[in-house]
C-alpha cells in the first residue's frame, strides 16, 4: 500500500457558492466513512462527491475512475446511504515494469451519507458510466413538498 | 496506519484561458516495460469519443472533454468535485514510433500504449557456442 498522498488541500475555495449551504448541510450531512479530520472536512476523502436535489429526489454523484461497477457496494440504512468498495491498480505483478510516476492510488473505500430527508430505499437507481457514479434517491412522499392551496372564504 | 485512500483534488490549469469552462491536470501514471510505456490517466466522466490524442512534434497532447449528465434543474447541495475538461502534455521519447500508440477508454481510465520503434527494443543476442 502506498504511504505517500498527493493530497493538497483545496485553493481557498472562492469556486463553491455554497459555503453557507455547506455549514447549513454540515449539521444534516454527516460523513462516518470519511471521518473528517475537522468538521465539515471533507477534503481527500475518496471518492469525491457532490450532492444535488430535486423536488422529488437526491442524486448523488461520485468520480470512481478505474472502479469496476462489480466493485462498487451500496446499501442504505435509514436515510443513510454507505457507498464502499476497492479501486484496483496493480502494477506490482506486471512482470518488467518500471513505475516512472505515480500519482493515481487504489485502495479500499467508505463512505456513509446521512440525507437531509427520508429517501425511498427500494426506488434507488445507481448507474455507472464513464467512471462517474450516478445515484438516484427519490424521496418518500413524507419528504416531498406539498403545494396547499389557498381558497377564498 | 491509514490505509484510507482519498481523493486528490482535482489540479486546475491556470494557462488556459482561451477555452470555456474550468479544464484539469488529470492524474496519470506512468509505467515502462520492455516494449515501451504505458501511460494511465483518470479521466471520470469521460468515454472514448470525448477523448483526442495528439501526437506532435516530439509531444503528445492529451485532451479530454467529459459531456455532463446534470440537469439544470438539479440544486447543488454539496460539492467536494468540479466539472470541466482535461488537458495534459507529456514530452515524449523519441525512440517511441508514433504510429503505434493505442489509446484505450474504460471506467473513466485512458489507457495509453506508447510502443517503442522495432529497432529500439532491447534484443536478446543468441550466444553461440564457437
Amino acid at each position: 500500500m502506498a504511504q505517500y498522498s498527493f493530497y493538497r488541500p483545496w485553493a481557498a475555495a472562492s469556486w463553491i457558492p455554497l459555503d453557507q449551504f455547506r455549514r447549513e448541510m454540515d449539521t444534516l450531512f454527516d460523513r462516518f466513512g470519511g471521518a473528517p479530520a475537522r468538521p465539515g472536512d471533507w477534503r481527500g476523502v475518496f471518492p469525491a462527491v457532490n450532492l444535488y436535489e430535486t423536488v422529488d429526489a437526491y442524486h448523488l454523484t461520485a468520480e470512481l475512475p478505474g472502479v469496476e461497477p462489480g466493485e462498487i457496494h451500496l446499501s442504505m440504512e435509514g436515510s443513510t446511504i454507505v457507498l464502499e468498495g476497492e479501486r484496483k491498480i496493480d502494477y506490482a505483478s506486471q512482470e518488467e515494469t518500471s513505475l516512472h510516476r505515480r500519482e493515481r492510488e487504489g485502495g479500499a473505500f467508505r463512505r456513509a451519507f446521512e440525507l437531509p430527508a427520508a429517501v425511498d430505499a427500494d426506488q434507488v437507481e445507481a448507474t455507472h458510466r464513464n467512471g462517474v457514479l450516478m445515484l438516484r434517491l427519490p424521496k418518500t412522499a413524507e419528504a416531498k413538498p406539498r403545494q396547499i392551496s389557498v381558497r377564498a372564504s | 496506519m491509514d490505509e484510507r485512500l482519498r481523493a486528490r483534488e482535482k489540479q486546475e490549469l491556470p494557462e488556459e484561458s482561451t477555452r470555456p469552462g474550468l479544464v484539469f491536470r488529470p492524474d496519470i501514471d506512468i509505467l515502462e516495460n520492455r516494449d515501451g510505456f504505458v501511460i494511465y490517466a483518470d479521466l471520470p466522466g469521460a468515454d472514448d469519443k470525448s477523448v483526442e490524442v495528439r501526437f506532435e512534434r516530439g509531444m503528445l497532447m492529451l485532451d479530454a472533454r467529459p459531456a455532463t449528465d446534470l440537469e439544470p434543474s438539479w440544486t447543488p447541495l454539496h460539492a467536494e468535485y468540479r466539472l470541466g475538461s482535461y488537458h495534459r502534455e507529456f514530452r515524449v521519447s523519441e525512440d517511441i514510433d508514433p504510429d503505434g500508440v493505442v489509446a484505450k477508454m474504460s471506467n473513466g481510465v485512458l489507457e495509453l500504449s506508447l510502443p517503442r520503434s522495432a529497432e529500439r527494443r532491447p534484443r536478446m543476442i543468441q550466444v553461440q557456442a564457437g
